[in-house]
């Protein structure tokens, strides 16, 4: 620094440094220089991508998505005539529906195998070691084509010879059929009764503990919270005339009526999303447990706590702060990897994507589209993730 | 500090002045495209092709919209990119890199009229989903892979289809030992389809007009279309008659335990697809195809056709066709971007189109039918334009 200082000129007679030296200015400069050279670039980008697709005869439109899709969306009341745009919000209410479901799975068997890796037991142990081992190992794509052609379509009968226990479920390679819920006349009614009870349940539970917290008695909010809940339902199922029924499935020749279908695409790639997931998440969950400071487990057993009080009220609350932005990382995996879902026909965002492209839309526009609504699935899981991530974090001033 | 910020200054300009040759180098090459094409003279469709609203830039892109000079690139090149299937038996079947079938004989019959050599072909297999972006993009220069051809695709990917090599339709094929006799028979079955075809377009409208319930169960490749079948994941499997055909031949549990229904649901007329726009290499892909249908007509095959001319010295028509006109038009030239002996390479190489038809499609117990020659016993819609 020394030689550049020499070579500084004394200030100016104002005494105010030239606008060509001052750092405030500069820094803007910078800013702006770096904003106006990536607009630039993105702005060649665009144009030359309008400009190939207008020299091979293409439109650089996005008129296609007004287009008919013109196939039936199996286990929807899509219609032919519909738009791709239409189509596209099924296949993503279809992505969600996988994202969702098997977030909430992975992360439950995630955490029962990351903590069963910790375990004192050696059957647990070794147990769960194995299944991290082998299946994080396995190429995600392997393991769910595998559940369709080998698991699914394999093991499972065809539809003429079904597996039928108890004659409440139907099982086979065409569907999985379990008993379920129909709504009848007042079911919004009852619906609205369902979420005041839980409304109460969660009162309830607040009120038991701050009793607890002023008296010491034990709360059971659990046990109160369920209790209240239960017979808010009970009272108004009766009330309402039985607002609900059960429906179960029964097999005619290759026709199944009544149950709930659990599509056999959809089985295939739930398993083999959450299995292979859970056992990233098994091992996020290892780690944070593991980064808990040690003296904070003996002192837990100092005072007396059992091993899951222990578990329950001072490893995992601390783990869970470590936890959070690796496991946001494995949804995010989860959901991007549902894409697969492609290779084994379940009907979800890339698929409908695909399948447009075949029958004649642009396929630049086409995985543009694609790729802003995978954008604005993974945002979203960051945005809450962030929030949780806020929430945890330890308060510092 | 300083310094840094300064160094952070000048690579951002830097990175700028990149920014800025590399977008006059993409516009000095768009100046040579034009010039290139300007000598050729094909200038006319592609800026047609263009939608009303972009017609204020039209003139900007018009020549680089020509695209030409496929025919040029593949010369050079020395071998045809042709793009297939791969999987499918007697049109395209990629068995360890080496490829027979239908379509593979069109793709090698254009090598030998550019080449007089048969074998110049570069093959890439495609699925259904890839095979338009793969020939929009240049990945390969002519796409044989039994695609339809539609209004929609002509006029929205950008592609042009030739002259039809085989006339298709689409059935259904259903295992032998079942009760369905028709169409109207499949209510509540599942039925796989190929995804990002035009049959599942054709079954949804073809059932939809029946009445009949069924579910479609998607699927990427005729692989996975086998396995479900096999393991009875679907009752039927819908794709054009010669797909099924070819599929029922190399069954794994032997054609006879599958059966392809008398229903026809739609038109699928098959064929090479180029580029659209560049005139001159459509030429070439389509002439190549008429010089097979024409050979059959005159009588011409892979055996007789080196002789042609000696067998048959006072018919001009063939004198013409194999690139040694009589004396009364000696100076005859089609103006074609090919040689004049052009059809004698073809056919001495792979044969006229009866030949190729045997040596594929037969196999696979196919008729003809419509891809019989239009003056044939019982006629088919096979017509070659007169060769003068």
């Amino acid at each position: 620094m020394a030689a550049v200082a020499g070579r500084v000129p004394a200030p100016s007679a104002s005494g105010r440094t030239p606008l060509w030296r001052d750092v405030r200015v500069l820094r803007i400069l910078l800013q702006v220089a770096v904003v106006v050279g990536v607009a630039a670039l993105l702005n060649y980008l665009y144009g030359n991508l309008v400009t190939n697709l207008r020299s091979t005869g293409l439109s650089p439109g996005y008129g296609f998505l007004r287009q008919p899709y013109g196939v039936d969306i199996p286990g929807s009341d899509f219609r032919p005539g519909q738009s791709v745009r239409d189509a596209l919000a099924v296949g993503f209410a279809n992505t969600l529906r996988v994202a969702g479901v098997g977030i909430l799975l992975a992360t439950v068997i995630g955490i029962a195998v990351g903590v069963g890796r910790l375990s004192t037991n050696l059957l647990v142990r070794r147990s769960a070691a194995l299944y991290v081992e082998t299946l994080r190992n396995i190429p995600v794509f392997l393991i769910i084509f595998f559940m369709f052609t080998v698991v699914i379509q394999g093991l499972l009968p065809p539809i003429t010879e079904a597996i039928e226990v108890l004659g409440i479920t139907v099982f086979s390679n065409r569907g999985l059929y379990i008993p379920f819920l129909e709504a009848q006349a007042n079911v919004g009614v009852f619906t609205a009764v369902t979420g005041l009870g839980l409304m109460a349940a969660i009162v309830v539970m607040a009120w038991r503990t701050r009793r607890s917290d002023a008296t010491g008695a034990p709360h059971h909010r659990v046990l109160w919270g369920l209790g209240v809940l239960a017979g808010v339902v009970v009272v108004g199922y009766l009330a309402l005339d039985q607002p609900v029924a059960l429906t179960v499935p029964s097999r005619e020749g290759r026709a199944v009526t009544g149950g709930l279908e659990v599509n056999p695409s959809y089985a295939a790639l739930l398993i083999g999303l959450v299995i292979y997931t859970a056992s990233h998440i098994a091992e996020v969950v290892r780690g944070s447990i593991q980064s808990v400071a040690k003296g904070q487990g003996e002192a837990a057993t100092a005072i007396g706590l059992t091993a899951f009080q222990r578990l329950r009220h001072v490893i995992l609350p601390q783990a869970f702060r470590v936890m959070i932005p690796p496991l946001a990382n494995q949804y995010l995996n989860l959901t991007k990897n549902s894409s697969l879902a492609v290779a084994i026909g379940y009907f979800e965002i890339t698929r409908v994507t695909t399948s447009v492209i075949g029958n004649a839309a642009p396929a630049p526009q086409g995985f543009s589209v694609l790729m802003l609504l995978y954008l604005i699935l993974s945002l979203g899981i960051s945005l809450v993730a962030n929030l949780v991530n806020r929430r945890l974090r330890i308060g510092t001033r | 500090m300083r310094t840094t910020r300064w160094k952070l200054l000048a690579a951002t300009l830097l990175a700028g002045v990149i920014l800025s040759g590399c977008t006059s180098g993409g516009d000095d090459a768009g100046g040579e495209e034009t010039d290139a094409s300007s000598v050729t003279g094909e200038t006319e469709t592609a800026a047609e092709t263009a939608s009303e609203e972009e017609s204020a830039s039209e003139e900007d892109t018009a020549a680089a919209a020509e695209g030409g000079g496929t025919l040029a690139e593949v010369t050079e090149r020395g071998t045809l990119n042709c793009g297939v299937n791969g999987q499918l038996d007697g049109f395209s079947l990629n068995e360890g890199g080496t490829y027979t079938g239908f379509d593979v004989d069109f793709c090698r019959a254009i090598a030998a009229a550019l080449f007089d050599d048969p074998e110049a072909v570069t093959y890439t297999d495609l699925t259904a989903e890839t095979r338009f972006t793969a020939l929009q993009s240049g990945e390969v220069d002519v796409l044989i892979r039994n695609g339809t051809w539609t209004a929609s695709r002509d006029g929205d990917l950008g592609l042009q289809w030739t002259q039809t090599t085989f006339y298709d339709g689409q059935g259904m094929l259903v295992r032998a030992d079942s009760e369905f006799q028709s169409l109207a028979d499949m209510t509540d079955t599942t039925i796989c389809v190929q995804s990002g075809t035009t049959t599942e377009l054709n079954l949804t409208a073809r059932m939809a007009e029946l009445g009949v319930t069924y579910e479609p169960l998607l699927l990427p490749d005729e692989e996975q279309v086998a396995s479900s079948f096999q393991s009875q994941a679907c009752d039927g499997y819908t794709t054009d008659r010669s797909g099924l055909a070819s599929f029922r031949s190399s069954y794994a549990e032997g054609p006879d335990s599958l059966r392809i229904l008398d229903d026809v649901m739609s038109k699928e007329p098959l064929g090479p697809a180029v580029r659209e726009g560049d005139q001159e290499w459509f030429d070439v892909v389509n002439w190549v195809v008429f010089a097979t249908i024409q050979a059959e007509e005159f009588g011409l095959d892979s055996t007789n056709i080196a002789t042609a001319a000696e067998d048959n010295p006072d018919n001009a028509e063939i004198l013409r066709f194999v690139g040694a006109p009589g004396e009364e038009d000696a100076d005859f030239t089609s103006g074609l971007s090919l040689e004049p002996d052009f059809a004698v390479r073809v056919v001495g190489g792979v044969g006229n189109y009866a030949e190729i038809y045997e040596r594929n499609i037969t196999p696979l117990g196919l008729e003809r039918g419509l891809n019989n020659l239009w003056n044939a016993d019982e006629p088919g819609v096979l017509y070659a334009p007169p060769y003068r």
